[in-house]
């Protein structure tokens, strides 16, 4: 009997028996959460723009976005310079790094995990802004329960991810041309995005940025670090500026027509001292259009400015002379860059910002540091020459856009024939050379504002601001024309076969996208 | 076989000869002993005259003679798996004998959920016994079965005291989950994962309280694991008690452990030689000292262990209590080990027998120091630099450069960092089994109740006086870590068994819940106002982060299993499991795995009759069975935002707002399924005096859980941990025992293995590129030396193909071979596919570091009370890229600016002036075969009117290593960057038993 008992007590219990297997994660949010409190919109949004900044969620390395690379080395600015920088005359870097001598040499390869890097940050940027915008259509919003006074806000928050998708969009067409073409409208874990053509998405972040125009904030009206019609308008001007490149189309005239509405504006003045505008504390500089925001305790990693600063110093210089604890003695640049200026000293154009004492201006050897002058052009000092906050990681915020590119794509456009006033640009290359020079020595007349002084202007003026492949393409000089140190694998540097003036899609997106086709010649 | 056996016979014969020429004297008996079911004759039976160490073997036809000494009055007649016999002689002369074949063949096999006869097994399960453990200093558990089991490779990457091995049985099923085995210990199956302050997450239990470990190798018999068994089950049951008068056993020894010096890089001379030779101009960047780095990092590690245990039990009632302590040093400077273990294990049988009450408590606190890390600073370091530099106060008077990049003085930092861990770990449960017997005969119930419970903590100080402000800014840090772990357990089962004439049956249903926990806050402090506190008082940090990570996942089950017996010929199992994970969504949350197994007892059958001379055991043995992996992270499924911490905010106007994530996930997510069939063949002949086992076994792992590339825009990262694919492991592996010679005075036993195996990625669904990168090496940033690719091994070596020069070095840089006018990687590495051009398309598939070929063997030998073993462990075909030699073998490392830092000796053979990372110079074949081990010990018997026994031991671990691979240590986990290194280590005990 009492064994039966015990049979009988044990069947019962297993009909009890648990089978809840519901459990939550505890230390990260569920959506939902999330996404019921207003405060979250903008902390979300901040992601957006982090993005471009930090390469995860803990600093300085940690939790990263994309994995197909070491995290400082995939950082968005960071592949953004070593795609825009080091295959053109601006730049070298010594460091051994597989994929890194292959993009100075323009022997790059579909492998190359530094453009790798840059393509799974820039869809990487896409496809967060997307998860933006579809979290806060009115229907989430409604089911969320957000009240309607918080509208508004939304709105221009979708308006700012729709514009940090149109930028991404830009680089997207600038280096790999055809891409993947995928909106909000798409889903995740969905089907692979089809391949749209480099005039299919320019029309698209055309028609975007004409879209959003009214939803921005007012020219300079934006907190700083955010995006307002400022930004649009230079975007624009880019898109319309290289049209031709992306679309075969001119489209100078628009350009100039998004130029004058940032170059008229009060928003903008030139920064007083050049050097200023790359220091520690250039966030307060009002020639800033569009930042990405760095800072030595909030915002740390191993790319942007840390990376910009830490690996321009080497050799004999000393690291706490720019604010920093260690030179990582990699970057500098090649003969031909520092042939532009008139005198390595900075005496006479104060941007020839050289650092020559026991460098020798050749590059014979591309590991050693001493080959090349070294260009200390950002550091972690603030203009009062007060170290930045953290030894490693730099203040030094970057400038995508500033009113001196304005004032020299103007210039060009209307050289180009897009009208404008020549006047006006000779003006305002002027002005630029005025800071220059500290006084009208260097001032350029009207005749002297040929398309190739304008384009060794830009060098001047814009070097190592992620612009000068994009400029040498337009220019016809990034592969077929133009030599300078180790281009082409040689030493003295050799012309380059023109498909190159594309990045290859990376092979692991070939692979893992059937609907892409991979750029020519590669 | 057929063809050994005559040349056994003979070679038998002859020792039996030999022996019997050995003795000589008064009384002869002698006789034939034959077999009592066949009435063949025994050969080589011992006969022993009792009380005297005089004795002899049976030759061919079964006879014996043996000189019996005076005084003699009885003879023992012994035979490997029979019945040994006693006969008083009574004045005869001669004495026929019949043996019979002994119970020796009823071992009992510990399975999952129960335990079956040895004869009746059906899957791929090797036992290895308390006797066969390897012996020495062992901290780990699986140590002591390293080289033992065919298939099973247990290696160490390192000779960190304690450090976990790494465990894979027939090769990893894996890509991104886990690939070690499930532990079972006592029917608790473990969390895989450690906690912090703990080098292992089995060095909890004390080896000397293992009684058996079982390894489940194939499916057949681990699919009763389900969702956890696809890398088979490693199944530990500790010592329990057994009835009769207490027993007292106490162990004690003490170890010395040395330092194999085979570090590479130059000596303090050489050094000088070089840096005169290739950089003259960075001569006055050198000191005058002359240190040898690593060797003030290195030192004689002592330690001790000390084991009492008590066991003994009633009529109805056994226990075994025990209490350990272990010490061991490391050869490097600050590396130590402490252990304390306490072990119960108490059984009651209630109700008239019915109901059997088991406990078992096991605890043990382990203190651990680590070392700073810092043997590749050693090498680094230039060795013309002295240790101290008194005047140095702000770096607490070490020499140091005081440039970021430079490398760290290793004497300072093992000196002043603190480092160090604890953990508490209980496991404990309470079994209950009920014996049905008079209501439904045949019908038991157990319930398994079990908890582990595993604390850990962590200190680490860094004071303001080690150089690290240079480094990273910030004067002092302090790193306080703890983690709770905690598991809780629920089995219940019913068994029910039945015979039915020749046929008998067991019948097993179940129901398992486990759930596990994890919680592990941590504190970093940075800028330390004082030294004072050491970790003590963090409050003294300026700039203080702290972290946590909360988990938790369960896992519910529902068995069952049916064995099924044919007349003792046909043998049958098939399990079932259907498991529900946590880690899952709601469509993929349970999983069926199913098992079956056929064996079939060849010598049972009629025909098989001329085969019993031979053998004593021929068993073939057929099992498919699908198991499952599911241990690689929770909550993948689902949609989380993850929170920014404070050093990723981003400015928005002059505040910093945080950030949130929307995290990267795939909600199809399910487990990965482990197809495998295992075809085997047991055999014994000559009374099972040679076994041996030889298994065939292929692993298809589908669904495979890879992180691959998912095409761009269809989630939220670049790569996702996805089910992808597949992955097959095939092998073959034969284990032969033997006793070679068994005598009374002399005995020698050997016991060999060999296993041959390969893996490859098989396959790849849908889109995803498998492509992938992967193996970060030191040196550079992102220098990923090896790939995962579909038809390859995975982690094979993905790298450049050096050219050689006619005096077969390679070729170096900076020099234009070819005579192109330029000097770069062309000239150095094939183009591969000729497009005039060095890069990434020309990397290929070199060798991969999972070897082809285990080998093992054991000797035991015994002379009288002396008993001496070996144990010899050897990997065929596994390669190791030399990190050590690429990271330093170049004469950049001296160019400087303001330091120089030392090179690796290959340097001065290659010429290499910049790293060459990726040529396939640095893949080298790290096939070895190392002495693991080697004991002797010796057996006083009964002492002090046998109130007492004692045994007396010695052991050296790591003797030797016979190896082509030119580096430190060919076992360092593929990419070998200077691990801690191996010890030699001696080891003198004794045992005293009560």
């Amino acid at each position: 009997m009492q064994t039966k008992a015990i049979l009988l007590l044990l069947f019962g219990l297993a009909l009890t028996a648990c089978t809840d297997l519901e459990l939550l994660p505890q230390d990260k949010a569920d959506p939902n959460a999330v996404l019921s409190q207003e405060e979250n919109y903008e902390v979300f949004l901040a992601k957006l723009y982090a993005g471009l900044a930090v390469t995860g969620q803990q600093g300085p390395a940690g939790a990263s976005d994309i994995q197909s690379l070491d995290e400082g080395f995939g950082q968005y600015l960071r592949a953004l310079y070593n795609l825009q920088e080091l295959p053109t005359d601006e730049a070298v870097i010594g460091w051994n790094d597989a994929g890194l001598p292959e993009l100075v040499q323009q022997t790059w390869s579909s492998d190359n995990q530094f453009i790798r890097a840059m393509y799974y940050r820039i869809f990487y940027q896409v496809s967060i802004a997307n998860e933006f915008l579809r979290e806060t259509t009115a229907e989430r919003l409604d089911a969320r329960g957000i009240r309607e006074g918080f509208r508004p806000t939304v709105e221009q928050f979708r308006a700012e991810a729709r514009f940090l998708r149109a930028l991404s969009y830009w680089h997207a067409i600038d280096m790999f041309g055809d891409v993947i073409f995928y909106t909000e409208e798409s889903s995740l874990g969905g089907a692979a995005p089809e391949e749209a053509s480099r005039a299919e998405i320019f029309a698209f972040v055309e028609s975007e940025l004409q879209a959003i125009e009214s939803q921005l904030p007012e020219i300079g009206a934006a907190e700083y670090g955010r995006a307002d019609r400022g930004a649009l308008y230079m975007l624009q001007a880019k898109l319309y500026q290289n049209a031709q490149v992306y679309t075969g189309q001119d489209r100078n005239a628009d350009a100039i027509a998004a130029l004058v509405k940032v170059i008229d504006s009060d928003a903008y003045r030139l920064e007083e001292d050049y050097a200023d505008l790359f220091k520690a504390d250039n966030d307060r500089s009002e020639e800033i259009i569009f930042p990405i925001n760095f800072d030595g305790d909030f915002t740390q990693g191993y790319g942007g400015t840390t990376f910009l600063v830490h690996a321009s110093i080497g050799g004999n210089m000393t690291a706490e002379d720019y604010g920093v604890n260690s030179a990582w003695g990699g970057l500098r640049t090649t003969p031909s860059f520092v042939a532009l200026f008139p005198d390595v000293t900075g005496d006479t154009d104060e941007r020839a910002i050289f650092y020559t004492e026991g460098q020798n201006r050749e590059v014979t050897a591309l590991g050693e540091f001493s080959n090349g002058y070294a260009v200390p052009k950002f550091t972690n000092v603030t203009s009062n020459g007060v170290a930045g906050k953290d030894p490693v990681f730099a203040d030094t915020d970057f400038p995508v856009f500033r009113l001196a590119d304005a004032y020299l794509m103007y210039a060009e456009s209307v050289v180009r024939g897009g009208g404008g006033s020549m006047a006006r640009a000779v003006e305002l290359v002027n002005e630029l050379r005025e800071r220059a020079y500290d006084g009208d020595a260097g001032n350029v007349a009207e005749s002297d504002l040929t398309l190739d002084f304008l384009l060794d202007e830009r060098a001047r003026e814009l070097y190592w601001e992620t612009h000068r492949r994009t400029d040498l393409i337009r220019f016809g000089r990034f592969s077929t024309a133009g030599v300078w140190a180790w281009k082409g694998g040689v030493p003295e540097g050799k012309t380059t076969a023109a498909y190159l003036d594309l990045f290859p899609i990376p092979s692991s997106e070939i692979l893992s996208n059937p609907n892409l086709s991979q750029n020519e010649g590669y | 076989m057929q063809h050994a056996l005559p040349q056994l016979r003979r070679l038998l014969f002859l020792v039996a000869v030999f022996t019997s020429h050995l003795i000589f004297a008064q009384t002869t008996v002698s006789g034939t002993i034959t077999d009592q079911e066949s009435g063949e004759p025994l050969i080589g039976a011992s006969v022993l005259a009792v009380g005297t160490s005089t004795g002899t073997v049976s030759d061919f036809d079964g006879q014996y003679a043996i000189t019996v000494p005076d005084g003699a009055t009885q003879l023992q007649f012994s035979y490997t798996g029979y019945a040994t016999v006693t006969e008083d002689i009574n004045g005869r002369t001669t004495i026929d004998l019949t043996l019979t074949a002994g119970e020796l063949l009823d071992e009992v096999v510990v399975v999952g959920y129960g335990a079956v006869k040895k004869q009746d097994l059906t899957g791929a399960v090797a036992t290895i016994e308390e006797e066969s453990f390897n012996r020495g200093a062992i901290v780990s558990p699986q140590n002591l079965i390293s080289g033992k089991v065919a298939g099973v490779n247990i290696s160490t990457n390192s000779g960190n005291p304690g450090e976990a091995p790494t465990v894979r049985i027939r090769g990893g099923t894996s890509i991104n989950a886990s690939n070690d085995p499930l532990y079972v210990v006592d029917g608790v199956p473990l969390d895989a994962n450690g906690v912090t302050g703990g080098r292992s997450p089995l060095n909890f239990l004390n080896p000397d309280d293992i009684a058996s470990m079982n390894v489940l190798k194939d499916a057949s018999a681990a699919a009763i694991y389900g969702s956890r068994g696809a890398n088979g089950v490693i199944i530990i049951t500790t010592k329990k008690g057994q009835s009769g008068t207490p027993r007292i056993s106490y162990r004690a020894e003490g170890t010395v452990s040395e330092m194999i010096d085979r570090t590479q890089n130059l000596g303090a001379d050489d050094f000088r030689n070089v840096v005169t030779f290739a950089a003259p101009g960075r001569l006055e960047t050198l000191g005058t000292a002359n240190t040898n780095w690593f060797d003030e990092l290195t030192q004689t590690g002592y330690g001790t262990q000390q084991n009492l245990s008590i066991s003994g039990g009633g009529e109805s009632n056994t226990y075994r209590v025990s209490a350990g302590y272990q010490q061991l040093q490391g050869v490097i400077r600050g590396a130590e080990t402490e252990r304390i273990s306490l072990n119960l294990n108490f059984s009651q049988k209630l109700f008239d027998d019915k109901l059997t009450v088991g406990a078992s408590l096991k605890g043990a606190n382990e203190n651990n120091q680590y070392d700073p890390g810092v043997i590749n600073a050693s090498l680094d370091l230039d060795p013309t630099q002295p240790v101290y530099d008194p005047a140095n106060t702000a770096y607490g008077g070490y020499f140091e450069y005081g440039i970021a990049l430079a490398p760290r003085n290793p004497v300072s930092a093992t000196e002043q960092i603190l480092n160090e861990g604890t953990t508490y770990r209980g496991l404990g449960n309470l079994d209950l089994e009920y014996d049905f017997d008079d209501l439904i005969p045949g019908l038991t119930y157990k319930a398994v109740l079990g908890f582990d419970a595993n604390s850990g903590k962590s200190n680490r100080f860094v004071p303001t006086t080690f150089a690290t402000n240079a480094i990273d800014g910030y004067d002092g840090e302090i790193n306080i870590a703890s983690n709770l772990r905690t598991s809780k357990l629920f089995d219940t089962y019913f068994t029910y068994a039945k015979e039915f004439g020749s046929q008998r049956a067991s019948l097993q249903v179940g129901y398992s819940y486990q759930n596990f926990n994890f919680e592990g806050p941590s504190l970093r402090g940075r800028d330390l106002t004082t030294d004072a506190f050491g970790t003590a008082n963090p409050g003294v940090a300026e700039d203080i982060v702290a972290f946590n990570s909360v988990v938790e996942n369960r896992l519910i089950s529902f068995f069952g299993r049916l064995n099924y017996n044919f007349d003792e010929r046909y043998l049958i199992t098939a399990s079932l499991r259907r498991d529900g994970s946590s880690r899952f969504g709601p469509s993929n949350r349970w999983g069926m795995f199913p098992s079956a197994a056929f064996a079939w007892r060849i010598l049972q059958e009629d025909f098989a009759a001329g085969l019993a001379n031979t053998f004593t055991d021929l068993k073939l043995r057929v099992g498919y069975g699908v198991t499952g992996n599911q241990d690689f992270g929770d909550y993948l499924y689902l949609p989380v935002y993850q929170y920014s911490d404070q050093m990723t905010q981003y400015q928005f106007g002059q505040e910093f707002v945080p950030t949130i994530r929307p995290n990267a996930y795939d909600a199809d997510l399910k487990w990965e399924e482990t197809s495998s069939l295992n075809v085997g063949l047991d055999f014994g002949i000559l009374n099972n005096r040679f076994t041996g086992t030889l298994e065939y076994y292929q692993k298809n792992t589908d669904d495979l859980l890879f992180t691959v590339n998912v095409p761009a825009g269809t989630n939220l990262s670049d790569r996702v941990l996805t089910n992808i694919g597949a992955l097959d492991n095939r092998g073959v592996e034969l284990t032969l025992n033997g006793v070679v010679y068994d005598r009374e005075r002399f005995g020698l036993d050997l016991t060999g293995n060999v296993s041959f195996q390969h893996t490859e990625i098989s396959r790849l669904d849908g889109f995803g590129s498998a492509d992938i990168q992967t193996g970060g090496i030191a040196g550079g940033v992102g220098n990923n030396i090896q790939l995962l690719s579909v038809g390859q091994t995975p982690y094979s070596f993905y790298v450049y193909e050096q050219k050689y020069g006619e005096d077969g070095r390679p070729l170096r840089d900076g020099i234009d071979y070819n005579e192109d006018g330029v000097a770069n990687n062309l000239d150095i590495y094939q183009d591969q596919n000729g497009d005039g051009t060095i890069n990434e398309q020309d990397l290929v598939i070199n060798e991969a570091p999972a070897p082809d070929v285990l080998l093992g063997l054991t000797a035991n030998a015994r002379y009288g009370r002396l008993n001496a073993s070996f144990t010899l462990r050897g990997t065929l075909g596994n390669f190791v890229y030399n990190n050590a030699a690429s990271n330093a073998g170049h004469l950049s490392r001296i160019a400087g600016p303001g330091y120089v830092s030392n090179v690796h000796a290959s340097a001065v053979y290659t010429r290499f002036n910049n790293p060459q990372y990726f040529s396939d110079y640095y893949v080298e074949d790290g096939s070895f075969l190392r002495l693991d081990n080697v004991s002797l010990s010796y057996d006083f018997g009964n002492l002090a009117n046998d109130r007492l026994n004692l045994n007396v031991y010695a052991t050296a671990q790591n003797l030797f290593i016979l190896t082509e691979y030119s580096g430190t240590d060919p076992e360092s986990g593929g990419i070998d960057n200077n691990p801690f290194p191996r010890a030699r280590i001696y080891t003198l005990g004794a045992r005293i038993g009560l």
